[in-house]
């Protein structure tokens, strides 16, 4: 099963991760352009956006595939996405500014 | 100013090194940033995995448009890697920062000796499987022993957590040797589990405020151009000389953080 290749689905995974590398590219490089004029919150808040988005990318593509996976009613696999997708959201929600 | 002109640098030659030889390039960054930046190494540790994360994106989206990578086996694995990282990301402030550095002196010659030695172990086969007009032809594979897999991946995750690194060196001979994936898809796999692996403990480290947004942006944007100018390169470019140059400055790095230890013990 697993060396059943499907071009459309990866082309849709590759898409999600190009846009989000690209996306993250642009908005860091306009926070450090920024920065060069006005020193200061904007630029860092950019910067921010920046890191955020390069965070969400991976979490996007696990939703994507998730979302594939079960439209081709591939439920192993549909199932372990969603268990990746479970461990991921759990970082978020603990580990919160202790230490 | 001038230290986001030199992060760019510094990005970029990671982000190219490590798609020239698929190492990922995340295990130069940690150790530069905190010796030669005078970063706090866990901060060190939360700034590098962004610059991971943009290095998986940028060059898996490329593997993917090659359909070398398995997008199956890697979620199956990723459910250890991510674990191991959330967990150790989790846990990062009760290692003291000696701890981690000699962790990572060992990581750092361990992928060195790894590098240096795949040359011996490539099968016959996987040297005449690229490009057959244009399309890149994979021999049936199924893989094999998932139990090893995952427990291999879920210390390459819990590895990646702790030291801010994508873990390749583990999981590629891992896939390789044990689980009956041929290398190339092992190394695109590797590379694609990356940016979920590193996001599980980034996530974690930015809660935490262990990711110096101001750091992160100048590495990212050189990481990324890095990368993607790596990946066009790959084909063409003769990697051993790159493969002796990578492993040269591990092993520099490597010293470094075992001198830097011996400084603070005495």
């Amino acid at each position: 099963m697993s060396q059943v290749r499907e071009p459309a689905f990866d082309r849709a995974v590759a898409m999600v991760l190009r846009v989000g590398a690209f996306s993250c590219f642009f908005v860091m490089l306009a926070g450090l352009f920024v920065g060069l004029f006005l020193p200061g919150p904007i630029p860092l808040g950019i910067e921010r956006a920046g890191v955020l988005l390069m965070l969400a990318t991976p979490v996007v593509r696990v939703v994507v595939a998730c979302f594939l996976f079960f439209r081709e009613k591939d439920w192993k696999y549909g199932w372990i996405s969603l268990g990746v997708l479970v461990i991921l959201l759990l970082g978020s929600v603990f580990g919160i500014g202790e230490h | 100013m001038l230290v986001s002109v030199l992060l760019i640098i510094l990005g970029f030659f990671a982000g190219l090194l490590g798609a020239l030889t698929g190492i990922g390039g995340g295990v130069l960054l940690t150790p530069v940033l905190a010796l030669y930046f005078g970063i706090p190494i866990r901060e060190a540790i939360g700034t590098s995995l962004v610059a991971v994360i943009t290095t998986s994106a940028a060059s898996s989206s490329i593997h993917l448009q090659r359909h070398t990578t398995d997008i199956r086996l890697g979620m199956t694995l990723e459910l250890a890697t991510a674990f191991g990282a959330a967990v150790t990301a989790y846990l990062v402030g009760y290692f003291n920062r000696n701890a981690l550095e000699g962790l990572f002196a060992g990581f750092l010659l361990y992928s060195a000796i790894t590098i240096l030695t795949k040359g011996g172990k490539i099968r016959p086969e996987d040297e005449s499987s690229p490009a057959v007009n244009g399309e890149t032809v994979i021999p049936p594979y199924e893989p094999k022993r998932y139990p090893l897999g995952l427990s291999a991946s879920l210390v390459a995750g819990a590895l990646s957590g702790l030291l801010g690194i994508g873990g390749g060196p583990i999981k590629v001979p891992v896939m390789y040797l044990f689980m009956n994936v041929p290398l190339m898809v092992a190394t695109a796999t590797s590379n694609f589990m990356i940016g979920v692996t590193a996001a599980a403990s980034a996530i974690v480290y930015y809660r935490r405020g262990d990711i110096l947004v101001q750091l992160a942006a100048p590495l990212a944007v050189g990481v990324f151009m890095g990368s993607l100018l790596g990946a066009r390169l790959a084909p063409r470019i003769h990697t051993k000389v790159v493969v002796y140059l990578l492993v040269g400055v591990m092993f520099y790095l490597a010293g470094h953080l075992l001198f830097h230890l011996l400084q603070g013990v005495i």
